[in-house]
């Protein structure tokens, strides 16, 4: 019998003063945590396989690059316009620096980079090129398939909107 | 004669209300407390019903420039087994939403340039062709109107689709479009694809 009070209690609240305020911090907090801080997002694509694979959730950190910028390896998500759709991208090359792909091999400042993210082979050619200012590199882990076919390139910081969590 | 007693718990009084200051008055207000919020609750649903039927009869310009978007998601959704006829009506409709000549710039695609009418819907027409299936979606809307009769739009497409081929298509792109109100209808003018990664 208590029990089923309890139960009748939690699912038909009485709208007290106290519930009714308990209820709007809940919403609040929600509010702030998922839609500013830790938003949750789904993977549709197969671009940043095998790391990350296709109807996988997580959630962008939106605080990791507060006060850094984002490092050579690190996973990114990329904003366009707001936040229902976004890029997850890794950035290969910092502002400055020179990129190039040479059969299947991405060269930065000329010097091969070790990519032990990259599963399959790939045989792309892209000319070198400077990261401007304010802005990374970066390409997804999957590259089979034909060049043309692929996002990827250098992303204004300001566009940066944080890391996955996991 | 004999006057009776009356009973305090007798059938005119059988809750003894209004006999002592006991719990039967807490009683009542809570009563009383429950029918306030209950009629807060119907005033808040009858406010909400009228804020929603004048946004729904009185439309804002930005509900009216986002309408046109989705007529152009109309227009471009595919489905498999789509007849000529529909096709037909769904070409008509795409053209309908452009002005006389229109400036789109899609480098992925290779348009660029001031088009007419025309040129745009027999673009569509044959890209259309290729896809037995496709959606063209738009979200996160910014909508801004730097002078009387001009919109300009920042928002993000999601094309997604599967070619005649068999191969699958999810595209995103940010878009810059500039709408303008001739004869109290919104017309594309310009359609700018934005570069998010530079190659």
């Amino acid at each position: 019998m208590v029990v089923n009070k309890g139960i009748r209690q939690f699912l038909f609240p009485s709208l007290t003063h106290s519930f009714l305020i308990r209820a709007g911090c809940v919403a609040l907090l929600a509010y702030l945590v998922f839609g500013h801080l830790l938003i949750p997002f789904r993977i549709k694509g197969h671009s940043m396989e095998p790391a990350y694979q296709n109807g996988e959730f997580n959630f962008c950190w939106r605080f990791r690059h507060l006060f850094s910028k984002p490092k050579r390896g690190d996973v990114v998500v990329i904003r366009f316009t707001g936040q229902r759709v976004m890029l997850l991208k890794r950035v290969v090359a910092l502002e400055g620096e020179v990129v190039e792909f040479r059969d299947g091999r991405l060269f930065i400042n000329g010097k091969k980079l070790d990519e032990p993210y990259i599963h399959k082979p790939y045989d792309w050619n892209l000319s070198p090129r400077q990261v401007e200012s304010d802005s990374v590199y970066v390409v997804g882990d999957n590259r089979s398939g034909p060049m043309q076919n692929h996002f990827f390139g250098q992303a204004s910081l300001s566009r940066i909107l944080g890391d996955p969590l996991w | 004669m004999v006057n009776p007693v009356r009973n305090s718990r007798s059938p005119l009084n059988p809750t003894g209300l209004g006999s002592k200051r006991n719990p039967a008055s807490g009683q009542r207000s809570i009563i009383s407390n429950r029918r306030k919020v209950k009629y807060v609750l119907i005033a808040l649903i009858l406010i909400a019903v009228g804020i929603g039927a004048s946004l729904t009869l009185f439309q804002s310009e930005e509900k009216r420039v986002k309408k046109q978007f989705h007529l152009l998601f109309e227009g471009v959704l595919k489905e498999p087994g789509e007849n000529i006829f529909t096709m037909d009506q769904k070409i008509k409709k795409i053209g309908s939403l452009f002005r006389e000549s229109c400036e789109i710039n899609i480098p992925a695609y290779s348009v660029s340039g001031r088009l007419t009418r025309d040129e745009i819907t027999g673009y569509a027409a044959r890209s259309r062709l290729h896809f037995t299936q496709l959606h063209l979606k738009f979200y996160d809307f910014n909508i801004a109107f730097p002078q009387e009769g001009e919109a300009k739009v920042r928002l993000t497409a999601r094309l997604t689709g599967k070619t005649t081929a068999g191969e699958m298509v999810n595209e995103a792109h940010e878009l810059d479009c500039l709408l303008k109100k001739i004869e109290k209808r919104w017309l594309f003018d310009r359609i700018e694809v934005v570069e998010v990664l530079r190659r």
